[in-house]
Order: C-alpha cells, then sequence, then structure tokens
C-alpha cells in the first residue's frame, strides 16, 4: 500500500510545479504576443469619396438623402411580366414580430394556395445580418430606406417588375413613386409610415409635455417617474434624439437633417453621455414594448412611435382604462424623425412572381387598412386615407391626433435617419454600446 | 481481462465530436475576434492564419474593459452579481442540502423529486413566472409590500418605491440570479454530503464533539470539494448570462457583460467586437476552471493514495 | 402532592404558539431551522411556476389579474391559442423534436465517453477528462456565439438549421450523461466483471450482460436529464435558428417578454413542463420496471448522490 506521504504523480503535483509550467506557458505567450505585434492592428475601414468629395456609403453609391435621391443599378433583370403566379409549399415573410396581421397573412395565403410564415427578427439590423450570412430563405422581406443601398449592392434583394404592383401608383401617396433613396422604386414599395417622438400617461406624469420649450427634456427632467421610464432600444433613434434635444450646435450651418445622420464623434459621444445621464435620473430601461407598456401603466413615459398610440387604442387598452389617458407629442415638420419602412423581395425567394403579388397586396386598399385599424396602427400612406376623416368618423379619438400622420409630414424639409459610411454606422454602434453599458 | 485499447477506443466517439463541435467553434470565435468584416454584408470575416491576424479589435476590447473604458461598468457589475448571487445561493442551498442529505429520513424521497422539479421547467418559464408576479399589480409585489420587505429595500436604498422590482433594479436581477440558478448547486451540494461516510461522524461524536462541532470540523471540511464544484457549476455559466437582466430588467444600468456580446452579434457593423469580448471572457473561464481541475485532481490523488 | 402537581402541566396548557415556538427550539432534537428553509425553499421554487400556469388560463389577456377560469389559450381563441397559433404549435413540436432527438444521440455517445473515461488511464485521459467538463461550466452565449460562427463560416454546409441545433444541443448534452453514469460507474466498481471474468466471460460478454444492465439506472436517468437540458435551452437553439421553422418554445418566451406577452405564452410554457413530467415520469417507471428485484444501497436517493464532477 502506498504511503500517504508519496508524492502523487500528474501534471503538476504541487504549486512549484505549477508555477513553473504555468509560467513557461506564460512565456511562451508572450512570445506569441511579440509574434502577434507584427500582426495588423486596426479596426476601421476607409471611408471612400466620389469625385465631387461626397462620401460614399456602402456599395459605392452615395448616402442617400432627401435632397440627395439616389438610383440604385440593376443588378440582374427583374422577371417577365404576364407570369403565372407559383402555388403550393410555404411562403415566407421576414418581418419583425407582431407587425403585420396574421389575418392579412392568411387571406394571402388561401387566395395563392400557398401557407403563409412568419419568420421574425428581433431589429432589422439583425435579420439583415442573418439574411446574409444565409441563415434565413425568406421570400419577402420588410426593410428600412438607410439599408437599401446595401442590401442591393450585397444582392439581398431582387430589382422589381412593376407590371406586377399597379397598386403602387394606384393607391399610394405620388411623393412615394419614386422615393430618394430607391429612385424609380426599382427596389421597393413602401409599407407603413411614422414619427419618432412621445407617448405617456397624462394621468401619471403632471408636466404638460407639449407646451414645453423643449419637450424632449422631459426625460432629464423625469426624476419623479423613475423605473418608469424608457427609450426605444435603437442605436439610431435614441442617439438622435438626445442630438434633436440639444439642436443643432450653435456657430454651425449644420442642417438639422445632417444633425441627426451626423458622423462627427464629438456630437455623437456628447449625445451618449447626456443619455447616459439618464441612468440616475430616472433609471431608464429600453425596449419596444410601449404600446402595451403605456396603456398597461408599468411605464408612463416612453420614447415611441406614431403607430404606437394607435395600437395602443386598437389592442393592448385595458377595458377600464380610458382612451383619453394616453398622450402623444411629435415635434413639428423639419425636427420630427419621420420614415416609412419598405418591402423588398428578398433573392433567396423560390416564388418570384407571387413575391411581387404580395407586394401589391399588402398595398391594396382594403388590405392595408385593415392591417393598420385591426392590427398594427401605423398608418399606411395610402392616398384614400384621410387622415382628418379618422377621427371625424370616430375611428380614433381627439387626442389621437398627435399620433395621426399626413403628407405635410413628408413634406419640404423633413428629416429621416438615413444611411451612414461604414465607419458612421461603427460610431453609432459604440456610442449605443456605451450607453447600453450604463 | 479487458484488451488495452477498449477504453479509450469507448472514449473515441465522444471524444471526436467534443473536439468538433466544441474546441473547432472556439477556433471560430477566436478566428473571428482575430478578422476583420465584410463592409457590405456586415458579416465577420475570419482570419485562420495567425500570421494574418487583426489584433486591433482584441486591444481595444481590453483597452475598454479597463476601469474607466465602456465596458469596465457593465465587467465591475457583472462580478458583482455573481459573486452575491453565489454567496446567496450557498447561504440558502447548502441548509437545504445538508437537511436532505442528513437529517429528512422519510420525507428524503419526496424531497429529492421537488428538489428536481426546477431543472425540468424551462429556466425562461421560471422567469417569466416571476416577471408576472413582480409586476406593479401582480401577487409577489402585493405580498411583499404587506410583509414589509419592500419598505425595508426601498429604505435601504435597494429598490425605488414599493411597486418598482421590474424598474430597473439590481436587486431584482441577484434575486432572479439566484432563483434560476441555485437548484444546480443544491444537487451536487446534497451529493457531496450524502456521500459522507457516517463513520466519521460517528467518531466525531465519540471523541465527544456536539452536533455543531462535528459540523464545523467534520462535515464541512469533508463537503469542501463538493462546494467547489457547486461553484464552478453555476458561477462560470452566469458570467456569461444576459437573459436574465433583459428580460426581468431591461434598464441599461444593469445590464452584464453578456449583453454586450449579444449587442453586437444581432447587427451591426462589429460582429468581430463582439467575438473579440468573447474570447477574453472564455480566457477569464478558462483560468478559473484550471484552478479547479489543479484543485480536484490533487484531492483526488490524495484521497486515492489511501 | 408535588408529583400531581408536576404532572398537571400537561401539553394541553400551552399555547400553539408556544407548542411551535417550543419544537424549533428543543435543544434535544435536530435543529429545526433546517427543515424550515427546507420547506420554505421548496415553496420559492416551485409556487411561481404554479402561478404561472394558473395565469395560462385567465380569461382576459392580463398575466396579473385574474378574471375568471378559460381554455382560451389553449385553444379556445381563433388566432391566439397554442391550437390556433402555428407559431406556438409549430415551436411545441420543434422543442419536442429536438428533445428527442438529443437523447437518441446524446446518450450512447456519452454512455461510451463515460465508461471509457472513468477506466482510460493511458496517455490523453486527462486532457480528455478537461475537454469533457469544460462544457459544462461554458456560459451560453460563448457556446452560442462560437457554434454559430462554426456553422456560418466551418461547416457551412449545415448553416443554421434544425441540424445544427440537434448538433449543438448534443453537444453540451453529451458532459452531463458523463458526468451521472461515471458517479454510478465509480459505485459499481470492477467487481462484478471480475466475477464474471472468473466465471468465464469474455470481455464483450462481460459488458454486455453485467456492466450494461447495472448501468441502465443511470442510463435512463441521463436520459431524462438530456430532454430536460434541451427542452430548457434557449440560447444555442435562438444563435442556430433558422428562422419561424427553427423556434422553439423557449425562443418564443424570450421574444414575448420583449414584445407584447399573452397568457398563450405561459399556456405553451405550461404544455411543456407537462410534457417533461411527463417524460420523467416515464422515465421512472422504466427505472422501477430495469431495476426490479435489485436491492440496491440507498434507493433513489443513493443513486442521486453518485452525481459528481
Amino acid at each position: 500500500m502506498a504511503h500517504p506521504k508519496d508524492r502523487p504523480t500528474g501534471w503538476a503535483s504541487n504549486r512549484r510545479e505549477f508555477l513553473e509550467r504555468s509560467g513557461g506557458a506564460a512565456l511562451a505567450l508572450s512570445g506569441a504576443a511579440g509574434l502577434l505585434s507584427a500582426c495588423s492592428n486596426s479596426t476601421t475601414t476607409a471611408t471612400s469619396t466620389n469625385a465631387s468629395g461626397q462620401k460614399l456609403g456602402p456599395g459605392g453609391y452615395p448616402l442617400a438623402r432627401p435632397n440627395q435621391p439616389v438610383t440604385l443599378k440593376r443588378w440582374e433583370d427583374p422577371i417577365d411580366s404576364n407570369l403565372p403566379p407559383e402555388t403550393g409549399g410555404t411562403f415566407t415573410i421576414y418581418n419583425y414580430p407582431n407587425y403585420l396581421d396574421k389575418g392579412v397573412m392568411k387571406s394571402f395565403g388561401e387566395k395563392y394556395g400557398v401557407e403563409v410564415q412568419l419568420t421574425s427578427f428581433q431589429d432589422i439590423n439583425s435579420g439583415i445580418a442573418r439574411l446574409a450570412n444565409g441563415g434565413v430563405h425568406p421570400d419577402v422581406m420588410e426593410n428600412t430606406p438607410d439599408n437599401m443601398a446595401r442590401c442591393v449592392a450585397a444582392k439581398l434583394i431582387k430589382p422589381l417588375n412593376l407590371d406586377y404592383i399597379p397598386n403602387l401608383k394606384k393607391n399610394l401617396w405620388p411623393s412615394l413613386w419614386s422615393p430618394y433613396y430607391d429612385q424609380e422604386s426599382r427596389y421597393s414599395v413602401p409599407y407603413t409610415t411614422y414619427a419618432t417622438g412621445i407617448l405617456w400617461r397624462n394621468d401619471k406624469v403632471s408636466e404638460d409635455i407639449a407646451s414645453m420649450p423643449q419637450p424632449l427634456d422631459i426625460f432629464w427632467q423625469a426624476e419623479a417617474y423613475k423605473g418608469k421610464v424608457a427609450l426605444l432600444s435603437e442605436p439610431r433613434e435614441t442617439i438622435a434624439m438626445a442630438l434633436l434635444r440639444k439642436g443643432v450646435p450653435t456657430g454651425s450651418n449644420m442642417s438639422t437633417l445632417d444633425l441627426i445622420n451626423t458622423e462627427d464623434p464629438d456630437l455623437i459621444n456628447q449625445a451618449v453621455a447626456d443619455l447616459k445621464q439618464l441612468d440616475s435620473i430616472c433609471h431608464i430601461k429600453v425596449g419596444d414594448t410601449q404600446f402595451q407598456t403605456i396603456p398597461e401603466g408599468t411605464t408612463y413615459l416612453n420614447q415611441a412611435w406614431s403607430g404606437d398610440w394607435l395600437a395602443a387604442y386598437i389592442f393592448y387598452l385595458p377595458k377600464n382604462t380610458p382612451a383619453s389617458v394616453m398622450s402623444y407629442w411629435k415635434a413639428p415638420t423639419g425636427h420630427v424623425p419621420v420614415q416609412n419602412d419598405c418591402w423588398s423581395i428578398c433573392s433567396t425567394t423560390t416564388k418570384p412572381v407571387l413575391s411581387h403579388l404580395w407586394l401589391n397586396y399588402i398595398n391594396d386598399n382594403g388590405v392595408a387598412r385593415k392591417n393598420f385599424l385591426d392590427f398594427n396602427g401605423y398608418q399606411p400612406p395610402l392616398e384614400e386615407l384621410d387622415p382628418s376623416t379618422l377621427i371625424s368618423d370616430g375611428t380614433f379619438p381627439e387626442n389621437a391626433r398627435t399620433a395621426i400622420l399626413t403628407k405635410d409630414d413628408f413634406g419640404q424639409g423633413h428629416i429621416e435617419e438615413c444611411t451612414l459610411t461604414t465607419t458612421g454606422q461603427q460610431l453609432w454602434q459604440n456610442g449605443y454600446s456605451d450607453f447600453l453599458a450604463g | 481481462m479487458y484488451p488495452r485499447w477498449l477504453w479509450s477506443g469507448f472514449s473515441l466517439p465522444g471524444v471526436v465530436w467534443l473536439i468538433l463541435l466544441f474546441l473547432v467553434p472556439f477556433y471560430a470565435v477566436i478566428g473571428v475576434a482575430f478578422g476583420s468584416v465584410d463592409p457590405l454584408l456586415q458579416t465577420p470575416v475570419p482570419a485562420w492564419n495567425p500570421a494574418t491576424w487583426n489584433t486591433g479589435w482584441i486591444t481595444q476590447v481590453l483597452q475598454e474593459m479597463a476601469p474607466g473604458g465602456v465596458y469596465w461598468d457593465p465587467v465591475r457589475r457583472t462580478i458583482y452579481y455573481v459573486a452575491i448571487s453565489l454567496g446567496l445561493c450557498l447561504l440558502i442551498g447548502y441548509p437545504v442540502a445538508y437537511y436532505i442529505a442528513r437529517h429528512a429520513g422519510r420525507t428524503k424521497t419526496l424531497l429529492l423529486v421537488l428538489l428536481i422539479i426546477p431543472f425540468w421547467i424551462s429556466y425562461l418559464m421560471r422567469m417569466l413566472a416571476w416577471v408576472n408576479l413582480l409586476e406593479p399589480t401582480g401577487y409577489a409585489t402585493r405580498f411583499l409590500d404587506f410583509t414589509g420587505v419592500s419598505d425595508l429595500a426601498v429604505r435601504s436604498g435597494l429598490l425605488l418605491n414599493p411597486q418598482s422590482w421590474l424598474g430597473g433594479a439590481s436587486i431584482t436581477v441577484v434575486l432572479a440570479l439566484v432563483y434560476g440558478y441555485i437548484p444546480y448547486l443544491i444537487l451536487p451540494l446534497y451529493a457531496a454530503l450524502d456521500r459522507i461516510d457516517r463513520s466519521h461522524l460517528e467518531a466525531a461524536r465519540d471523541l465527544g464533539a456536539s452536533p455543531f462541532r462535528t459540523f464545523l470540523h467534520v462535515t464541512l471540511p469533508l463537503s469542501k470539494t463538493g462546494i467547489l464544484g457547486g461553484c464552478v457549476l453555476i458561477a462560470l455559466p452566469m458570467f456569461g448570462d444576459y437573459y436574465t437582466p433583459d428580460v426581468i430588467s431591461g434598464a441599461p444600468s444593469t445590464t452584464m457583460i453578456g449583453n454586450q456580446i449579444d449587442l453586437y452579434f444581432h447587427g451591426g457593423p462589429q460582429p468581430t467586437k463582439g467575438a473579440a469580448i468573447t474570447v477574453v471572457l472564455s480566457l477569464f473561464l478558462l483560468i478559473v476552471m484550471g484552478y479547479y481541475m489543479w484543485t480536484i485532481h490533487r484531492a483526488t490523488r490524495e484521497a486515492s493514495r489511501a | 402532592m408535588t408529583t400531581s402537581a408536576a404532572s398537571a402541566r400537561t401539553t394541553q396548557e400551552f399555547t400553539l404558539w408556544q407548542r411551535i415556538w417550543g419544537w424549533i427550539t428543543n435543544p434535544w432534537g435536530k435543529p429545526r431551522f433546517l427543515p424550515v428553509i427546507t420547506w420554505l425553499y421548496m415553496a420559492w421554487a416551485i409556487v411561481p411556476v404554479l402561478i404561472a400556469i394558473q395565469f395560462s388560463f385567465n380569461a382576459t389577456r392580463s398575466r396579473t389579474n385574474w378574471a375568471g377560469f378559460s381554455t382560451r389559450w389553449y385553444w379556445g381563441d381563433p388566432n391566439d391559442s397554442v391550437w390556433h397559433d402555428p407559431a406556438l404549435r409549430h415551436a411545441l413540436q420543434q422543442s419536442l423534436k429536438l428533445a428527442v432527438l438529443d437523447m437518441v444521440f446524446a446518450v450512447p455517445i456519452g454512455v461510451l465517453l463515460a465508461i471509457g473515461l472513468a477506466r482510460w488511464r493511458g496517455r490523453g485521459s486527462g486532457a480528455s477528462n478537461f475537454l469533457m467538463l469544460f462544457p459544462l461550466v461554458t456560459p451560453e452565449i460563448v457556446s452560442g456565439v462560437a457554434l454559430f460562427l462554426v456553422f456560418t463560416h466551418i461547416y457551412t454546409v449545415i448553416t443554421t438549421s434544425t441540424f445544427a441545433q440537434v448538433l449543438g444541443h448534443v453537444t453540451f448534452t453529451i458532459s452531463y450523461v458523463v458526468v451521472i453514469v461515471r458517479g454510478r460507474l465509480f459505485s459499481i466498481g470492477w467487481q462484478y466483471e471480475e466475477a464474471a471474468a472468473d466465471l468465464g466471460a469474455g470481455p464483450f460478454t462481460a459488458l454486455r450482460l453485467v456492466l450494461f444492465p447495472l448501468l441502465v439506472p443511470a442510463i435512463i436517468a441521463s436520459a431524462a436529464i438530456a430532454f430536460a437540458i434541451s427542452i430548457d435551452d434557449f440560447v444555442i437553439s435562438q444563435y442556430l435558428s433558422c428562422g419561424a421553422q427553427c423556434d422553439t418554445v423557449p425562443i418564443i418566451i424570450y421574444s414575448s417578454t420583449r414584445a407584447a406577452p399573452l397568457p398563450s405564452t405561459n399556456a405553451i410554457a405550461s404544455i411543456m413542463v407537462a410534457f417533461t413530467l411527463l417524460a420523467v415520469v416515464l422515465g421512472y417507471v422504466f427505472f422501477r420496471i430495469f431495476t426490479r428485484g435489485e436491492v440496491r444501497e440507498g434507493g433513489i436517493s443513493g443513486d442521486m448522490s453518485r452525481f459528481e464532477i
């Protein structure tokens, strides 16, 4: 029998051996470090500019702005006209969750004899990343204007044959027939319109937010509502709000449009520093569930999209809560970020004709109204939908007026969150990561 | 009687599987962390050959993790949360394991069944249950208010007001972590305590030790490896937890380092940064795991000499 | 007289609170605070889940205000119930599919690995042991990210898909199977196989007729654990998901807490609980059938105590 004092064998039987061996490993590693220092060391990509000095975005396209429209090149020919639609099998829609009425999907499926299913993404960037990685193979995808050029350059979406989509010119606002981010609607058709503003419970928040000189200041004065205040969990929206609150820096001739699309690190860092103050002021939360938390009263003050008021009214307001307790404010045109989402056809589609028909179907007057009024509360840009009638015919109560968009909101001088260069995107993401780090 | 190659042969499928699906993925993370990003698709472009490694991302991440950097707050917070949760888990879990192992008698089987029930229930479902209970009108909020626990928490600065358990409070995140991980601690603890030979305890009693002194000088030291194993089993995964703060809090002031990794991997131009943070986290865990393995190795060698 | 006076102080004269306090502070008995803590812990661990199950039967959309019993979230509601919402139904099927496949692959590999590692004494055994232990302590986000990257850059023929999810689950289940089976193996020891050899059995006969039957309880326990781990898994399933086709119940629960939770989420989670309990009960039944007539030291609790890392 072995004696208890016998030294055991093994990798390291005592502390000295352990230190020796790991010391050896450390030495080896430091040698490796020396080797590694010879490797490249860069995290930035150079931004290219074109002949007129304009910064170029992804794919070599100039950065699309409402006053600098961009025409996207067709990387393949669109499909021929007058082809019969494919039937049978599944038709996959790639979209946010809870953004499309299930009844609308079902009736499309019944009309064309396919099974419609929804694959969801948490936000548009992760959605496109997954598509680019080959992780999903949808037929159509909901998209945003600031990602259009990138998707085209990476050949993730297919050019359209507008013969299949007569509803574009028949039903939608003329200003969106050839939008600045996709002239001639070569790759997209519009989906919903929305603005970003403030949604709050006027029975819990005593301040009159709409009549404040700068209503966005309310978040920085919300000590009384600690733990009940939330911002959208979107890098662009949160930092843009902080930028808009302070406005264009004095002495600068930058436009408000340039402000919310800035790539100036100082401006972004200052905005992030402002946002970080909210941690101690009101224990700020981030999330996208304001359409439920406001009517249920778990949050009192939220940064929110205009459709959230309407969705809350349609779907989430508890029975004993009147609609008059919810208020929405958005800045006047030129100071409020507005946007329209789009639909595109993915390159991975196996049903191109049906995909075109979906883009037509979703912009049918009846279907778009149903999707809006029965479910998601986000206004489609339909010509026949006169926003003022929505209140006068009783669909929505009077205090929904501020949440309903008109064509003027998209008129001259409106501002949108547009495409950035890769460096710019890195800056914004790093800024948001800093905010999220608390 | 068995051929010598039999046991290594048995191990072969498992080891090959683990190499292909555990070690190789780690190398993929390293390759991505030292690689670059396709500017168009914003997908990572891994660098497989160490000579072509781009160390920019790792150095940036390490700089940001130092005090004063962007990630310092989440790192510090993660360490606090894990340490406090571990302490609470031990405080609650050890007595439970001890009771079941030593004193339960006839109810032992019943208690064991109840003990392993949380294993069968999805972690997220248990968190969801708490989200429902801690809402301002939820049962737990009302109960805690009624019993005065909320008042205590508010007065000690841990809670904003009696209804804001879900309003970005660190205490809720810590308690959720404890709730979620404690079953994984109790079972190994129970196993360790149950294995202790009764004859040791009888010997101590025979020599005149009171029950308390027996516990302190015999049971506790003999269960040390079990405690260490259980702690390692729950602490290391807790370092990478991100869905618990997400589900139960949602505020930037309670995010952990896992949330940063998740942020970079869910779209955006810098997935390599997420990979770099993952590499740093894994290195840290490797060191802790190595220390644990060395301790166990030494303990089992000494024990097997007997 | 004094003796009768002394015996007049019977238990009837103590109040209820005095008796409880006496029971707790009895210095001659076992420490009383231990069962109190234990039962309180059990209640704390299980009651919230029971309440969540209760609210899956709520008549309104609220998950906090009870408004009456209804089965609308299970099959009543034409759009949002588990029966009618294809997304929820599919998630349920996908979760069960992954769990069964996980069991089928992880248990054989894990059992072989357990026997091999427990008895292998040659070179590489230490490293293999370390390799086997590592998945137990790897945080899920690290393994999720690693598997995601490997399936999108190295094994790209298997992109994120159900197959990838199965491979990912099995990788992390193997370690649990090994730990459980190995514990049982240590307590069995060499004695039975040596006896079989003495009686003339060859090596493979000994394995087949002696060792494996003795391991069956541990194999069943590890199969049940494999099932539970797969059902519970969230991060790996999410990172390796291919979209709607591959979403599992935990993914649905997580995205519902980020979007708009309805009691149908509670309903689907409750259905999962029912399935896992069924699996456990079945496992226990098989366990009793296979160990009929065996006298094992310590009973079930003895087996549970074999769990060691």
